[in-house]
């Protein structure tokens, strides 16, 4: 029966487009990051260093955008409400832990709870969006848009798999998902941009070069040192939010209740 | 006052890509320059130049000290140093790459937030709308944009409200994580609470609907804005793929 009660059912084609659309987003954002990996281009402003930065940049964003265009039809409506809830979180509470000078980002939190409340592809669905809606104010995020994905989709599989189940396990999972995000969003902040937007995480950078790691290298190290602590508080911070939703509202998403996200918390 | 442009939301986006593709394709300082120059005055222009230079200098005066670190301050090529102290060395190759890099990412700021203050934000969603997009997304949108401000000033009322309450006055790590919990928490509460309220109406109204509808905003558009849609496209595609085949013949 459809979702919504008022609709028809999908057709076997538009699954099929959207399965093309997904197949495709995957295929381009593999395929250019093994190519960025492999090759390692050296010149990064000499010679085709300007076509790999508009390269990469195209790849990066048409991957994300091919993966949203593949996701977004297959949304419930009560998925559909929150993402924006989720988009405004990000940005109000990345822009409030910003103004105390903690040294974290906290600028995934709603993407982290969509991923936990209605599973990965919403997940993935918010962290493009909030990229590009975060984009009108910066647009220097637009090509990390995948490894935004990437977070969302990160969360709803370890939503999936009982990290939420015990407390302890939401950090170790948010590790994880840092190590995976920074390892794909470093050849975008190396090849787009050269290093890094912070001073702080410039200095690192600088360090590591100095060492005599290549730049793509240092940035990777840099960014290894910098998202998994972050993604670990994100995620526990966001655990804690969705403890803190009554059970009536939590276990209204789908998700929640085919995965047993929160264990015994939520009744089936 | 700001005065607004009466252009199609997707054609500022078209020419705004081009520019952008070609100016990196290009890589001349002083082309970086001439297009930064020329959004200030449409900035200047249009009302909004104070804006433009206060957002654009917030991030790249980071961004510009951050590429001095990595690429001017330790330089790794071969040409003669200017200057050296312990693993610190600069050259001239070393700045120049900094400022190229910095010129670059510099473009791509001003002009980017050019585009989202110039941008009328009703009238985007509602030629995401009108687009054959999926319905979602002019929805996802239209939603976050009249959200923020809303969510914005709850949260300063939950604040204003545990301020009176004396609490989350404490300082430090301890006090910090107990203002965020005590913000956070009914912020996030209530925005799920009225997500929730919200599905149950679309819902019940049969969104996202099929079919074309009848908008009442209509979005100005005509064959010439259209055309030069096109053209900016096909200039942001094969143009800059045009100037590094140049720069290769160039060089040889």
């Amino acid at each position: 029966m459809s979702s919504n009660l008022l609709l028809p059912d999908e057709s076997s084609s538009q699954t099929l487009r959207r399965r093309l659309l997904a197949i495709a987003g995957t295929i381009i954002l593999v395929a250019t990051y093994l190519t960025l990996i492999i090759t390692q281009p050296m010149g990064i402003v000499e010679g085709l260093g300007q076509g790999v930065a508009l390269g990469t940049f195209a790849a990066y964003l048409a991957a994300a955008v091919l993966l949203l265009l593949a996701v977004l039809p297959d949304l419930p409506v009560s998925t559909l409400t929150l993402i924006p809830v989720a988009l405004a979180l990000n940005i109000i509470l990345g822009q409030f832990v910003g103004s105390v000078m903690i040294p974290l980002y906290i600028d995934s939190i709603g993407t982290v709870i969509v991923g936990f409340l209605a599973g990965r592809r919403a997940g993935a669905a918010t962290g493009v969006l909030s990229t590009l809606v975060w984009s009108l104010f910066a647009p220097t995020v637009l090509p990390f848009a995948a490894g935004a994905a990437l977070v969302g989709f990160l969360a709803g599989t370890a939503a999936r798999f009982g990290a939420l189940r015990r407390i302890y396990l939401t950090p170790v999972a948010g590790l994880v998902a840092g190590v995976l995000v920074g390892v794909v969003s470093s050849p975008v902040a190396t090849f787009v941009y050269g290093g890094t937007s912070g001073v702080g995480t410039g200095a690192l950078v600088a360090a590591f070069s100095s060492m005599g790691d290549s730049l793509l290298s240092a940035v990777t190290k840099q960014a290894l040192i910098s998202d998994p602590g972050d993604k670990a508080v994100v995620f526990l911070v966001a655990a804690l939010l969705v403890y803190a939703l009554p059970k009536r509202l939590s276990g209204s998403f789908a998700f929640v209740r085919r995965y047993r996200v929160l264990g015994k918390r939520v009744s089936k | 006052m700001p005065r607004t442009i009466k252009l199609h939301p997707f054609t500022i986006l078209a020419i705004a890509v081009a520019v952008i593709t070609m100016t990196t394709a290009a890589s001349l300082w002083w082309l970086s320059c001439a297009v930064m120059a020329l959004c200030l005055l449409i900035a200047g222009w249009a009302g909004h130049l104070k804006k433009l230079a206060v957002l654009s200098g917030a991030m790249l005066l980071p961004t510009f000290l951050s590429l001095l670190l990595i690429h001017g301050l330790i330089s790794r090529d071969q040409s003669p140093a200017i200057a050296q102290w312990g693993p610190l060395r600069v050259t001239i190759h070393g700045l120049e790459v900094a400022l190229s890099l910095g010129l670059r990412t510099a473009v791509l700021v001003v002009v980017g937030l050019l585009c989202g203050l110039l941008i009328d934000k009703h009238q985007l969603v509602a030629a995401i709308d009108l687009s054959p997009v999926p319905p979602q997304l002019g929805y996802l949108l239209a939603a976050t944009l009249f959200l923020l401000p809303q969510m914005a000033e709850k949260q300063r009322q939950i604040g204003e409200a545990q301020t009176l309450r004396h609490m989350g006055t404490g300082t430090g790590l301890a006090g910090w994580f107990q203002r965020m919990r005590l913000r956070a928490v009914p912020l996030v509460l209530a925005s799920m609470q009225d997500a929730q309220d919200r599905a149950v109406h679309l819902s019940a109204r049969g969104f996202p609907a099929t079919g074309s509808r009848t908008r009442l905003r209509t979005v100005p558009d005509s064959s010439v804005q259209r055309g030069i849609r096109w053209a900016a496209l096909v200039c942001a595609v094969l143009g800059p793929m045009l100037i590094l085949a140049l720069a290769g013949f160039g060089s040889r």
